[in-house]
């Protein structure tokens, strides 16, 4: 007795219970197909997710912050008054100084500020309103910008040149982005100084004082909590009379420019640039005549202490952030345990991931446990087939006993029945998940086509996968028909043989 | 006279129902010798079915020993017990025990499925036994095509085929008509003749005596009279 005959009976006794055989596999098809194609979906998307990260060299980058003035400072008053009874650290701002100290950790090959202004351009008759991030030169050769869908890119840190990003043809619908290229460019920024923030704290179209005191309940100003009130109102209001002065300053610069490329911008919102890419020296020009400032830029600059109001010649260049190019190899938690250390907030790309392949463990392992609740659910299907068959089948064990089968013999019989029920359904369930995981692919696709994202692919069916959907459809299978075998080795054949 | 094959000591196989206890086999001391034909007589319930499957290890005794040549059967593993019956016993029953979804020929062969014969050899040795018993051209027939005695000569093709040392046959002949009967008596006292030891179990004692080469009667578990069958013994 070997193997063979064993799947020859096996196989005999499945052809004659077809319909059963047929339904309790259907029940490990269906299982099969929802693991396969729910993890074929967690595959498609950890590999997009790696390409992506391999595509832009973000392996390698890692970008710099401020300590984190939302929690240093609160923006909220009544906590900045608790907190004022601490000394507050100073936060260190992200200066050249910092830019020297950065570059110098061991294992960065490059560090490179990031700065954006408010600005609007105008190429022939339209004009758009958008922002444009500094783009140094040392930056050009990293991965993360050095993709062009046309043209070239900029030539030095002084050429009067300009960068288009595809995110600017996305945002302002362009149809033919090649044809900008060579075109003339004005791009213009308001000027704000802190002048005219002062200004319009005491002199604003909204703010009447006469109508203020009017407002006021004399009587309720005993009350403490009134008073508290009325105060962080109106100090509220002066602070955003003031940014609004600053920032609505009519003065405006201006700057001609010439289009020579587009570029392909990353994913992400710590990745991706600034529709507009300019070079340095006009950042430089833009940034001496106090250029485009956003209202967040001047409250962190506030709280950071960089800003001084009454001593504006004070006030030193600095970053929003920093990115760093880590050499090939060096462990990412050196150079941002040497980031840290310097009084910086890093953010590392590589440890970003692991974080991402840790969420989609757990994703994975979300999916592959409804898959594995159909499986034991299907089992059960197993369970109760074999159970069946060994009733059925009491007298051919008793036979097969009698004629020298043992237990293990008897045993490994049913466990093959079993295991095949699981074979024809692993294999069965794997296509039909193949094929699911196509359809959904399919309409995914077509979805995202429609709404004009780049189509990408969201099921992968890796060789483990189909190998790990087999493995566990057979173990399961055998699992499920290994109490029934038992069960059946177990038969007493003279019962079993009785004539009756 | 020939060698002793197989010997029970006090050999008992006593069931308990509730307070009660049936003792199916109680107290049997017997010897079987090779190339005997033994035939066990008895009303019904008198044990002797029980006998039989305790001697081809298929029930496991209360109390007593079973041996066999020598060594004492139920001290072996239960794969010992295995291999031993597929490769010393060939077994007959009343019923026929036919696998029904199997062929003829695959039901002979399933015989060799456990002594190891290699899978050509097995057909070829399944196909040559039951053309031996008049069957040549019943060998893709299923159980349930075939007449009663047909069926009973592939069970006896089935219990041959690996060359048994010993047949066991619990009343072979009780489902079949007089013709069938003498045909399977025939048979049998045949395969006697040419050396193979049959231990029988019948409730005709016609058949006994004129196939067997001693007769054992039973009543209630126990031995109640051996008779030898010196006419026959005188005939061969
Ligand atoms: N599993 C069992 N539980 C209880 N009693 C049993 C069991 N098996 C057999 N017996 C009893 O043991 C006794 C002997 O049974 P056995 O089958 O050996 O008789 P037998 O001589 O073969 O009878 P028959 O000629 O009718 O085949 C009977 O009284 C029977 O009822
Ligand atoms: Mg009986």
């Amino acid at each position: 007795m070997n193997l063979r005959d064993m799947l020859h009976i096996s196989v005999g006794n499945l052809r004659r219970m077809k319909l059963r055989t047929f339904l309790t596999a259907s029940g490990v098809v269906i299982a099969i197909a929802a693991f396969v194609s729910m993890l074929s979906f967690g595959a498609g998307m950890q590999e997009n997710v790696a390409s992506e990260f391999n595509n832009l060299g973000l392996f390698n980058t890692m970008i710099v912050y401020q300590k984190d003035a939302e929690k240093e400072f609160p923006h909220d008053l009544q906590e900045k008054d608790t907190l004022s009874t601490n000394e507050p650290t100073k936060i260190k701002p992200l200066n050249n100084e910092a830019l020297r100290q950065l570059s110098e950790i061991p294992g960065v090959s490059l560090a490179y500020p990031y700065e954006s202004f408010t600005i609007s351009v105008s190429i022939d008759d339209s004009i758009y309103n958008t922002e444009a991030q500094v783009l140094p030169q040392i930056a050009y050769k990293t991965k993360l910008h050095k993709t062009l869908l046309y043209g070239e890119h900029l030539g030095s840190d002084s050429s009067r040149e300009i960068l288009l990003t595809n995110q600017f043809i996305k945002e302002f619908e362009i149809a033919f982005p090649d044809s900008l290229i060579g075109k003339q460019l004005i791009i213009s920024a308001k000027a704000s100084s802190v002048d005219s923030g002062l200004y319009a704290i005491v002199k604003s179209d909204s703010f009447n004082f006469v109508n203020k005191i009017k407002e006021f309940d004399f009587d309720s100003l005993r009350n403490k909590n009134y008073v508290t009130n009325i105060l962080k109102t109106e100090a509220n209001d002066a602070v955003q009379r003031f940014i609004d002065g600053y920032m609505n300053r009519n003065e405006i610069i201006s700057d001609t420019l010439t289009i020579v490329g587009i570029l392909d911008n990353g994913i992400g919102s710590r990745t991706s640039t600034k529709p507009i890419l300019i070079p340095m020296s006009i950042a430089e020009k833009f940034n001496s005549k106090g250029a485009g400032r956003g209202a967040m830029d001047f409250m962190s600059m506030m709280s950071s202490g960089q800003l001084d109001i009454f001593n504006q010649k004070a006030k030193p260049k600095s970053f929003s952030k920093i990115t760093l190019n880590i050499d090939q190899g060096v462990m990412h938690k050196n150079v941002s345990d040497s980031v840290k250390a310097l009084g910086y907030r890093p953010f590392s790309f590589a440890q970003e991931f692991e974080q991402i392949q840790k969420f989609f463990f757990y994703f994975d392992m979300g999916l592959g446990l409804i898959g594995l609740i159909a499986l034991i659910t299907a089992s059960l299907g197993i369970v109760n087939t074999m159970v069946m068959s060994i009733i059925e089948r009491k007298r051919e064990i008793g036979i097969l006993k009698s004629l020298g089968a043992d237990e293990l013999y008897i045993k490994l019989l049913f466990l093959t029945e079993s295991a095949m029920i699981g074979t024809i359904g692993a294999s069965a369930g794997i296509v039909f998940g193949w094929l699911i995981s196509r359809l959904g692919s399919f309409i995914a696709q077509s979805y995202m086509e429609k709404e004009g994202v780049d189509a990408i692919e969201l099921f992968t069916m890796p060789f483990w996968l189909v190998l790990t959907a087999f493995a566990i459809g057979l173990a399961v299978s055998l699992a499920a028909g290994y109490f029934p075998a038992s069960k059946a080795a177990k038969v007493d054949p003279v019962e079993a043989l009785r004539s009756d | 006279m020939n060698k002793l094959w197989i010997e029970t000591a006090n050999l008992c196989r006593h069931y308990k129902r509730g307070s009660s206890t049936v003792k199916a086999v109680d107290g049997v001391d017997l010897q079987i010798y090779q190339g005997e034909y033994l035939a066990i007589v008895g009303s019904s319930g008198s044990g002797k079915s029980t006998i039989l499957n305790m001697l081809a290890g298929l029930d496991t005794p209360t109390s007593g020993t079973v041996h066999v040549e020598d060594i004492d059967l139920f001290k072996m593993s239960k794969k010992e017990i295995a291999s031993y019956r597929a490769d010393q016993i060939g077994m007959v029953f009343q019923s026929f025990n036919l696998i029904p979804h199997h062929t003829a020929l695959y039901n002979v062969e399933m015989a060799l499925f456990f002594d190891n014969t290699p899978r050509t050899e097995r057909t070829q040795k399944a196909k040559a036994m039951l053309e031996s018993l008049g069957l040549g051209e019943r060998l893709d027939h299923k159980p349930a095509d075939l007449s009663g005695g047909e069926q009973q000569r592939v069970a006896v093709a089935r219990a041959l085929v690996k060359t048994p040392t010993v047949l066991f046959a619990d009343e072979p002949t009780g489902n079949l008509d007089q013709k069938n009967t003498n045909q399977i008596a025939e048979l049998l006292s045949d395969l006697n003749q040419k050396g193979l030891t049959i231990v029988i179990v019948t409730h005709d004692l016609q058949f006994a005596k004129n196939s067997a080469d001693r007769i054992i009667r039973m009543d209630y578990g126990k031995i109640v009279e051996v008779i030898k069958n010196g006419d026959r013994n005188e005939s061969s």
